[in-house]
């Protein structure tokens, strides 16, 4: 969790204090660099090479924590810019999702998975992790903070579960992990990447996920980036022994669920079923259970074999391993989720396979009274839907109403309030869309035919602008007189707003549709994604808000430096600007420029 | 002239045809046409409970008379009903019914009252989601920020990592919000999909999650099949009235006219109370400062694209005259001209797209939808065929709202950048009057 880091990253300000939490195994290769006056390790020290940009080295360190050895103090010529701070560096590496292995955005183990770091654009990469690992040889020091990091991240994790258990799934989900019951963390951790250590929590995790989370139906695509954020399930990938018991325990819990299912008033059927396509669905499942061996099997062969831990191989026999929990899952899910719903067409099966809403889905038949009430229902509004307002009415009516606008006071403004939100929402989106057009548009175009189609373009585009800035001086003068009319804020200053509250819902009107409203989506990806984005648009619109009010309160105490001491100058700083301008994800580095003298005079 | 007896059953339909909740005996209507003072609370209480529905507020009956009342002239004052009479009437409800019927009146037409009302409360039983992003645009009004106690603003004193804090809680319960989504899609296509030509709707095909549940155990459905019953009830009534409307309408014409005859004589006495009322422009209304926020911002933004735009075709049409000019006999040669014209209607095309989504009248659905799965493979579907044939006019497709959610993404996207951008101009004038410090931006 990012607050997590933030603390061990506030912690340390200005390369003083030591960040337990912060430590990481490469930064003591550089410790020496600073003339020995730091313990270090939160702090990567950077002395200034000739010829690169100090800012560039600095990112190439974040990135990598490689702090090229042998060039500290001895450099020659390094007079130039030299730059001995302390730059801190979220520890993102442990635990942390790895960015290869994407093919499995499976929601259900999204929750799951959630207690692992977020991902950010930061991340390291495995190729440099892996390389590391093989080449740096851990010290039992390094071990030691190994240790200690991980039984800081791993309090870390319980908080997060402490928030996660308040849903019903969450709890579900805890309680499956205390009966899994898994081993101390492997703490060895030779072959292994940094994240080896955080194995222990990822597999309980796992092997709930198995049992009580069912893979998606379809695979979902890998590159599915509209989404908030993609949380990924990162567990499988340093699996040594849990796949074997893993599995089991997901059929067996898989089995325990279909015998539950079973149990449950097998008398109370009340409707026939027909019970053909028997013999496909068994076909079906012969296979999905074949698959889910064959899936076991290759996904031991593939955690004996490569104790290298290539990553393609790892994704490979996680994505095999994937599928076959897959089909366990599904079995088990499809019958605890649906057997009741299935349970008065098949009571009287035998077969535990049977009972699913798969199966027998599309056998089901609403009860006679729903059916009845239903089908009056639409056909009301069916035919509410196909009547007109007869000519004697219209015309009656629409006397009425210029009659009644003639009565209106001073000159009504040519926009109601409502219509000029209704006007103001048809806008909203035409500066992102017109600039989209005039993008296209900025390349040179080769041929005399293309010039002109691109000028003729810009000047419609101009023309479109221009037509808006108009509507918006409309909007802007009929919204000035109708505040003059508005009657709450006429009479009453200062008391006008709850009743000014927006009255919502006008915009949604679209009066006179009395039609079913129908969402039609063609695949459960564009279900997702729809559901993903308006998740997206309501995320955007509330970072919007927070970004405006956090500027309108913390930059100006920045700005008026009313805050306390010094010390906390940067460190407010650096919190702010993480807030401000990186939406809390990545952090500035601030280096102190005291320092930079400070280790100047000894090369 | 009374329209002798169907107005009594005009005004018993439109009664019925209004919502359980608020619906008013007949009588009251009557009333109000002779200016009852008895009936004008009615009418607040009605006028209040139906704008409340439209506009998606919670309320109850019991809500003080006189934000009821404050409320309703609002309301109508959002929707641009400007007589001024309405407006003047006695914040404690007691008199102007008849004032107040015209203004139902007037609701009833202009804003679709009985129709939206009738789409707003229709009877769920499907799986639905809104496609419009209205409810978003709007931030709450509610101003609880201060209720929470943070355990950690001991004295006035907040430490920034409070505030970071809750920041990553938020973007974790961002983040489990969508799991859960996900989830939730799911299984909704899975019943979806396995349930497919269930339903004996057709143009369903398949039963929804409340479907699903409702065959499962019927005996918990009892109150769904009787707000069912009730809708069509109130569907029934809405068709007779459509049948009888005229003479509401006629009715209502005479109302009019008697009120026009009785307002003349008093006129006098109104006219200056009117002036001294209505005069005031205030900008204490977070609604209003939020519209011309939006404006504002909108206008900055077209303002630039403005300028860029005069520039690069002030530019392009002098390097194209240019070109021309050197070239006219080859391009006469050519044939130019023609292609001209081709391009300039290939243009107008390109540009048309544009237009009509400036346009006001562009069709957009809002509210909430039925979720309906259409496979995009009719062979694959065990049912029935032509049924795709049947598509209702109102279907939308998912693929359409991804996009307007896109495009709405992106601007917002836009919006939230050039925020930061805006931040980190002046941190970086902060950073410089550091001491000691030097900000390496990530």
């Amino acid at each position: 969790m990012e607050w997590a880091e933030y603390n061990s990253c506030i912690s340390y300000v200005g390369g003083g204090a030591v960040g337990g939490a912060g430590r990481r195994r490469g930064a003591a290769a550089g410790a020496g660099a600073a003339g020995g006056a730091e313990p270090g390790p939160p702090a990567v020290l950077v002395s200034a090479v000739p010829g690169l940009p100090r800012e560039a080295r600095l990112r190439s360190c974040a990135g990598r924590e490689v702090v090229e050895p042998g060039r500290g103090s001895g450099v020659p010529g390094a007079g130039r810019a030299r730059v001995a701070a302390a730059v801190w560096e979220p520890p993102r590496a442990v635990g942390e999702p790895n960015p290869s292995v994407r093919s499995n955005a499976d929601p259900g183990r999204c929750v799951s998975s959630l207690p692992r770091g977020y991902e950010e654009e930061e991340q390291l990469h495995p190729e440099a992790d892996s390389s590391n690992g093989h080449e740096i040889k851990p010290s039992p020091k390094e071990l030691a903070e190994l240790e200690l990091l991980n039984r800081a991240l791993e309090k870390a994790l319980k908080i997060r579960k402490s928030v996660l258990k308040k849903t019903p799934l969450e709890a579900q989900r805890a309680t499956g992990e205390k009966s899994a019951g898994e081993g101390p963390a492997p703490k060895n951790a030779e072959e292994q990447q940094v994240p080896v250590p955080l194995g222990i929590v990822p597999e309980s995790t796992k092997v709930i996920t198995v049992s009580k989370k069912p893979a998606s139906l379809k695979k979902p695509s890998p590159c599915q980036l509209r989404a908030p954020y993609r949380t990924e399930p990162d567990v499988k990938k340093l699996q040594r022994k849990a796949p074997a018991r893993c599995v089991s325990q997901g059929s067996r819990t898989a089995g325990k669920n279909l015998s539950k299912g079973l149990a449950c008033k097998p008398g109370r059927s009340h409707r026939t079923a027909v019970s053909d396509g028997d013999t496909c669905v068994a076909a079906e499942l012969q296979k999905t259970s074949g698959l889910s061996k064959s899936a076991l099997n290759k996904q031991q062969s593939f955690s004996v074999g490569d104790s290298a831990g290539g990553k393609n191989s790892i994704a490979a026999g996680r994505h095999v391993f994937d599928a076959g929990k897959k089909s366990c899952g599904s079995l088990g899910e499809s019958s605890r989720k649906e057997d009741p719903a299935t349970e008065g067409v098949l009571g009287r099966s035998t077969s535990p396979q049977t009972v699913t809403l798969q199966q027998k889905g599309c056998q089901l038949k609403l009860p006679l009274p729903y059916r009845k009430a239903y089908s009056r229902n639409s056909r009301a509004w069916e035919r509410c839907c196909l009547r007109q307002t007869n000519a004697d009415a219209a015309a009656a009516r629409n006397r009425f109403i210029e009659g009644i606008q003639t009565t209106f006071g001073s000159p009504m403004p040519a926009f109601s309030p409502a219509k000029i939100e209704k006007e103001l929402k048809v806008l909203q989106d035409v500066p992102s869309l017109l600039s989209q057009y005039v993008e296209a548009e900025l390349a040179d175009h080769p041929t005399l035919q293309g010039e002109y189609e691109s000028l003729l373009t810009l000047e419609g585009l101009q023309t479109t602008v221009s037509q808006c800035l108009h509507k918006l001086q409309l909007l802007r003068a009929a919204l000035e007189s109708q505040m003059r009319l508005c009657p709450d804020c006429a009479e009453d200053i200062g008391s006008c707003s709850p009743a000014c509250v927006p009255p919502r819902g006008q915009m949604c009107d679209s009066a006179g549709v009395l039609a079913v409203p129908l969402l039609c989506y063609s695949s459960f990806q564009e279900l997702r994604d729809l559901f993903a984005l308006k998740l997206q648009v309501s995320m955007l619109h509330q970072e919007i808000a927070l970004q405006q009010i956090i500027m309108a309160e913390l930059l100006p105490v920045l700005e008026s430096r009313l805050y306390p001491e010094e010390a906390s100058a940067a460190q407010l700083y650096r919190a702010i600007y993480t807030q401000l301008c990186e939406g809390g994800k990545r952090f500035p580095v601030l280096a102190d420029s005291s320092r930079l003298c400070v280790s100047s005079p000894e090369s | 002239q009374q329209p002798g007896r169907g107005l009594p059953a005009a005004v018993g339909a439109l009664c019925r045809a209004l919502p359980p909740r608020a619906r008013p005996a007949p009588d009251t209507l009557r009333r109000a046409r002779f200016d009852r003072p008895q009936a004008s609370l009615d009418f607040w209480r009605l006028l209040y409970a139906l704008l409340k529905q439209i506009h998606g507020g919670k309320w109850t009956e019991s809500d003080a008379i006189d934000n009821q009342i404050r409320f309703v002239k609002s309301a109508l004052w959002y929707h641009g009903y400007g007589r001024p009479e309405l407006y003047r009437l006695p914040s404690d409800g007691s008199a102007g019914s008849r004032e107040l019927l015209l203004a139902f009146s007037w609701l009833l037409h202009r804003v679709s009252l009985l129709e939206q009302l009738l789409a707003q409360n229709r009877v769920k039983t499907g799986d639905e989601t809104s496609v419009c992003t209205c409810e978003d645009a709007l931030p709450s009004s509610q101003k609880t920020t201060t209720e929470m106690a943070p355990e950690y603003a001991l004295g006035d004193r907040i430490d920034v990592r409070y505030l970071q804090w809750l920041n990553g809680r938020l973007r974790f319960q961002w983040r489990s919000l969508h799991a859960q989504h996900q989830e939730q899609c799911k299984l909704l296509h899975k019943i979806h999909l396995f349930t497919s030509g269930s339903h004996m709707d057709q143009i369903l095909g398949h039963f929804s999650a409340t479907e699903t549940d409702l065959v499962r155990q019927p005996e918990n459905y009892k109150q769904l099949l009787q707000l069912l019953d009730s809708e069509t009830m109130q569907l029934e009534a809405y068709l007779e009235w459509k049948q009888l409307e005229p003479v509401y309408w006629q009715w209502m014409e005479t109302v009019l006219d008697n009120m026009a005859e009785e307002g003349k004589m008093c006129e006098s006495q109104d006219a200056h109370v009117e002036k001294s009322g209505l005069s005031k422009a205030t900008s204490c209304c977070p609604w209003a400062d939020g519209l011309t926020g939006q404006i504002d911002r909108l206008s900055r933004d077209l303002m630039t694209l403005h300028d860029q735009l005069h520039k690069l075709v002030t530019h392009r049409k002098a390097a194209w005259c240019e070109k021309v000019k050197t070239r006219e006999e080859e391009l006469e040669k050519e044939g130019f001209s023609a292609a001209a014209r081709k391009i300039q209607e290939s243009v107008e095309l390109k540009l048309l797209d544009l237009t009509s989504l400036c346009a006001p009248e562009k069709k957009k659905m809002h509210g909430s939808c039925r979720l309906v799965f259409r496979s995009k493979h009719p062979a694959s579907k065990t049912g029935f065929d032509g049924c795709v044939s049947k598509e209702p006019v109102s279907a939308v497709s998912a693929a359409e709202v991804i996009r307007d959610l896109q495009l709405r993404e992106a601007s917002l996207g836009r919006e939230l950048k050039q925020l930061q951008e805006e931040c980190r101009r002046r941190l970086d004038e902060i950073a410089e009057g550091l001491d000691r410090v030097i900000c390496i931006p990530p």
